[in-house]
């Protein structure tokens, strides 16, 4: 007989040696880990009690949700949009904790449970599961990577990095900390060092991005002078900051991998080129902070290892270690600041300082009180990501429609007034696993991974979800090896769907080579196939053409249709009797390239 | 089934084919197979004064000295010597033969300073010289190919108004239009092949087509019509552009053209990219840049622009004086542009390094005079003594080239912007 060379025994020996131990203890329940996750509901004095008002003064003692609806609806006298239906909601949240959108299953039950609880329900199941932790790794990923090609680290150890992390709800402070403490030299930890090191530690990269990425502040203008249009961004902010990485070089020592090195001595000086005359000197220091406090290094004596070409010099004192600290301090509101602001534009379509990271007086947020209240409960928290997203969610802000409501002005829909829901377009991966998700591909992936991990026996199933631990364990070997077997799909529509290689890859046009892609490229062509176990298999083998009709918007767009659409659908199926998975075919295709699959509404 | 936008229904592909007339209808199999005659030949006399823009870009920013401002016999010049032109003492690079030959219908530009918008960066030169502004984060503004397509295209047109020939397949995903939004994006041609996916299912039949279309604009009007419909307007009109492109994918093959004409323009990448710029200029493109790779010569520089400017001459040459010769130029305008120059100074590599002090770049065609040589640089090329000019200056002489004016605006979210940086004027001595 030939080995098994199923790449799930690997997955499958593990879950056994798991099933045979006596502790689960790498395990959690679904329980375990809402509880984890907290509330923020608890007031904070620290809140600005000036207003003479009702509004935010008396709303202390609310819950942080609340407090935020009070800010974004305070002033505004316009009508809001309604909350968003059963639908949108399910499709939305799915999106946003999950990466992709519902399953017809999921979709239907959601709208068809009558429970005015339910809302909440779903959202503490979604952040609980492990689809959650897979969605901020990619969120992560681009968002700290930006798609650059991987030269140095292999993605797969800074992506598994990146999932381990969001799925014990690391702090987000925690998170950076370790990222920024990279440099590649402890071979079995490369992962967290991927962001320094495919910039190749050049020091002046690293500046830019720290504080695109960290601070919300691109303040690569203020490098020859102070910025010219933007008065809050110093030349010696800019300077600051690169102090920390002057002295950093990458370097790949004979046999070894790429990594970082360091100099213990030479210091920054700059001068405007405005006025070249006077030379500043500055250490390390974040924006206006006390920089932080240098040990004396004797001359002479400044390394461990010295700097010969092509070795790595480690000094006594690095100038970039310091950098964590210094960043993820509360000394450093930026930090906070940016964070807070980065999630609520990734669940809301836009931040409050927009863009993201061009945080400047000139440009301020379209609600100072609320980005400083999300800033300080995120830091309160101790950047508790879950739980500042569960509140965010929670918001009438976040759910609602993203239809006006009738005879608004247009001023009153500007994006930045939060009264209706903002469109956000899919990105790359929502895109690649949402069609998969409507098309049946990754529940026949996920079917398939289950049968090898619990088997077939109903007796055995059933015993296995006794054990809560042990069922969290199985979802997420399974949720890891359905990803592990579909991710390689990602590629093709992160060709078409990203900004180049470390450009910032938010607000993309679309473009005709996007559409073109999803009318004849070979991915949708091939998962609308009439595969049997399929979409559109399964939707043509109905014999009511309303169940058709309902089944695929159940799994493409999470709602039923409309009467119409309904009608539409049945009169169209009539005289396609000979040819129906074609005819099927044709519709799931025109709803898979129609604007409410495109986006997130 | 309702659809209240055009959406490559069929209306529409029968509105634009009354337009080519009923001639080109009747012909359509005849002259299918015919090399180097397209039907657009028809539509296209019906306009024939129409402006174009052709854009060759010299990525990674080429050196003046090695091309239109030679310093032979200095410390800088470098070892290649300058030959004359067919305009009396105007001298460029002996690198450049055939181009010498051509003087008379071109303009050089040799007092480039881009120094003030601190472009020694390739991301930021390029965008000054496509824009005619610095870079500043949080702002975008058009490139010059969304400006053409917006003011100098037509909604009737086949082809988008913008399209860019690149070496390699990159650069999908830039934001080049701006506010302009993807109907003035830029159609990306990989290594000068037709854009992916051009070509139906064949198993999908016209009718099926039709069909799933129609279901397609019924669903996105029933979006549309309860949500605010810019955003979504943008995204259905990319199906619309799609469809055009499907129909009109011939007029990407070059194979379509005599054998002598590929010849001609030269037996690799760029001189194929210049053969399929004169195919969709003759097909009515708004807007067609051509990128030739790469320049940046911190290394070699000498080697590297012997074997490139030598492809250069051949493709652009040839490019040049076909439009010439079929008079297109006088409606086309020609610019030969990089991100910036390079360095007088010759490195230890003998290479030479980003350089935006004092650099050139060439211009013919609509509305630019002939036969000039504006600007002076020093004796080592350091600096720019005569006419200095910088991006700003250029964009705005490209606009008044093309007729359009560059005090003109464009009206985002009710704020008027100008169309070209307001503190920049046009060089009067360029202008026809």
């Amino acid at each position: 007989m030939k080995p098994n060379r199923n790449p799930l025994t690997a997955v499958l020996i593990a879950f056994a040696s798991l099933w045979a131990c006596s502790r689960v203890d790498a395990a959690e329940t679904a329980a375990d880990a809402a509880k984890k996750v907290g509330t923020l509901a608890k007031p904070q004095p620290t809140l600005p009690k000036d207003q003479t008002s009702n509004s935010v003064a008396s709303a202390a003692s609310l819950p942080l949700h609340e407090r935020i609806d009070r800010l974004i609806e305070q002033g505004l006298e316009t009508k809001f949009a309604l909350p968003a239906t059963d639908g949108e909601f399910v499709r939305r949240v799915h999106l946003d904790l999950t990466g992709m959108i519902p399953s017809a299953d999921e979709a239907r039950d959601f709208i068809d449970d009558p429970s005015p609880y339910k809302r909440d329900k779903l959202i503490d199941h979604l952040l609980a599961a492990p689809a959650y932790a897979r969605r901020m790794q990619i969120v992560f990923d681009v968002m700290l990577m930006e798609r650059r090609d991987q030269q140095k680290v292999p993605a797969d150890q800074w992506k598994t990095y990146l999932y381990q992390s969001f799925l014990e709800n690391k702090p987000y402070d925690q998170l950076v900390k370790e990222i920024l403490s990279g440099d590649g030299s402890d071979p079995t930890n490369r992962g967290p060092a991927k962001f320094y090191l495919e910039r190749e530690g050049d020091p002046y990269i690293l500046t830019r991005d720290v504080g695109r990425l960290f601070l919300g502040r691109d303040m690569q203008c203020a490098q020859c002078h102070d910025h010219p249009l933007v008065d809050d961004y110093k030349q010696a902010h800019y300077h600051g900051l690169y102090a920390f990485f002057s002295r950093t070089y990458g370097v790949q020592p004979a046999g070894g991998a790429f990594m970082l090195g360091e100099k213990g001595e030479g210091d920054v000086t700059y001068k405007s080129v405005f006025k070249k005359k006077i030379t500043h000197t500055t250490g390390p220091r974040v924006i206006d902070a006390a920089p932080p406090v240098e040990p004396t290094v004797v001359k002479g004596e400044e390394y461990w290892v010295a700097p010969v070409n092509g070795t790595r010099a480690i000094p006594k004192h690095s100038r970039r270690s310091l950098l964590p600290a210094a960043l993820a301090s509360n000394e450093n509101p930026a930090f906070a600041r940016n964070a807070a602001n980065r999630l609520w534009a990734l669940l809301l379509g836009r931040g409050l300082v927009d863009p993201v990271d061009f945080d400047h007086s000139d440009n301020p947020p379209s609600h100072p009180e609320l980005l400083d209240l999300l800033a300080n409960e995120f830091a309160q928290s101790h950047y508790n990501i879950k739980a500042f997203m569960r509140e965010i969610m929670l918001t009438r802000a976040y759910q609602r429609s993203s239809e006006p409501p009738a005879e608004v002005s247009p001023a009153d829909l500007a994006a930045e007034r939060y009264a209706v829901a903002n469109l956000r377009p899919l990105s790359a991966e929502q895109l690649a696993w949402s069609v998969m998700r409507a098309a049946g591909i990754v529940d026949a992936k996920r079917a398939e991974v289950e049968r090898s991990l619990i088997g077939v026996d109903p007796r055995f199933r059933a015993i296995a979800r006794l054990d809560p631990k042990r069922e969290a364990l199985a979802e997420r070997l399974i949720e890891s090896e359905t990803y592990r077997s579909l991710v390689g799909n990602e590629q093709p529509f992160v060709h078409f769907f990203s900004a180049g290689a470390g450009q910032a890859q938010d607000r993309l046009a679309p473009t005709v080579h996007q559409a073109l892609f999803l009318s004849n490229g070979d991915p949708i062509r091939y998962w609308l196939g009439p595969s049997p176990s399929w979409l559109v298999g399964r939707a043509s083998a109905l014999s009511d053409p309303a169940a058709t009709a309902d089944l695929l918007y159940l799994a493409l767009l999470s709602r039923r249709p409309t009467g119409e659409e309904r009608a539409a659908i049945v009169a169209s199926l009539a005289p396609r009797t000979a040819d129906k998975p074609k005819a099927v075919q044709e519709i799931a295709w025109a709803i898979v390239a129609s604007s409410e699959f495109r986006y997130n509404h | 089934m309702r659809c209240t936008y055009s959406c490559g229904s069929a209306e529409h592909v029968l509105s634009r084919r009354s337009f080519l007339g009923g001639t080109a209808a009747l012909l359509g199999g005849a002259v299918a197979g015919v090399p180097g005659f397209s039907p657009f030949a028809l539509a296209d006399s019906l306009e024939k004064k129409r402006k174009q823009i052709l854009v060759v870009y010299l990525a990674g920013g080429s050196s003046q000295l090695e091309t239109w401002d030679p310093k032979p016999k200095t410390e800088t010049g470098g070892p290649f010597g300058a030959i004359e032109t067919s305009v009396p003492g105007i001298m460029i690079s002996e690198l450049l033969p055939r181009t010498a030959k051509l003087m008379h219908l071109m303009a050089l530009v040799r007092g480039v300073n881009t120094h003030a918008a601190a472009v020694d960066d390739h991301g930021k030169g390029d965008y000054l010289m496509h824009t005619g502004r610095a870079q500043a984060p949080g702002q975008e503004y058009p490139r010059l190919g969304a400006v053409a397509s917006k003011f100098l295209g037509k909604e009737t047109d086949a082809l988008p108004g913008y399209i860019h020939i690149a070496p390699g397949h990159g650069g999908l995903g830039r934001n080049e239009s701006a506010f302009l939004g993807p109907r003035h994006a830029p159609l990306y041609l990989g290594n000068g092949q037709a854009p992916a996916n051009t070509l139906r299912d064949p198993a999908i039949t016209d009718p099926a087509d039709q069909s799933r279309q129609a279901f397609r604009c019924m669903l996105n009007d029933r979006f549309a019509k309860r949500r605010r419909s810019a955003e979504t307007e943008a995204y259905t009109s990319t199906y619309e552009q799609a469809a055009k492109l499907m129909r009109e994918r011939d007029v990407f093959d070059i194979s379509k053209e005599h054998a002598a004409d590929r010849f001609r323009y030269g037996d690799f990448d760029f001189g194929r990219h210049c053969l399929l710029a004169r195919r969709l200029l003759e097909a009515g493109a708004t807007y067609v840049q051509c990128v030739h790779s790469n320049y940046d010569t911190h290394n070699e520089n000498f080697a590297f622009h012997l074997e490139q400017v030598g492809e250069f001459d051949q493709g652009f040459s040839a490019l040049l004086e076909d439009l010439h010769v079929r008079g297109r130029l006088e409606h086309t305008l020609v610019i030969v542009m990089s991100e910036f120059g390079r360095t007088p100074h010759i490195n230890f590599y003998q290479g030479r390094d980003h350089w935006c002090k004092a650099w050139s770049i060439a211009l013919a065609g609509c509305g630019i005079k002939k036969g000039i040589a504006l600007g002076k640089t020093n004796a080592k090329g350091t600096e720019v003594v005569d006419h200095e000019v910088t991006g700003g200056h250029l964009f705005h002489t490209y606009l008044n080239a093309v007729g359009l004016d560059p005090a003109g605006g464009f009206e985002v979210d009710g704020r008027p912007i100008q169309i070209a940086e307001p503190t920049a004027t046009s060089i009067k001595e360029l202008l026809a």
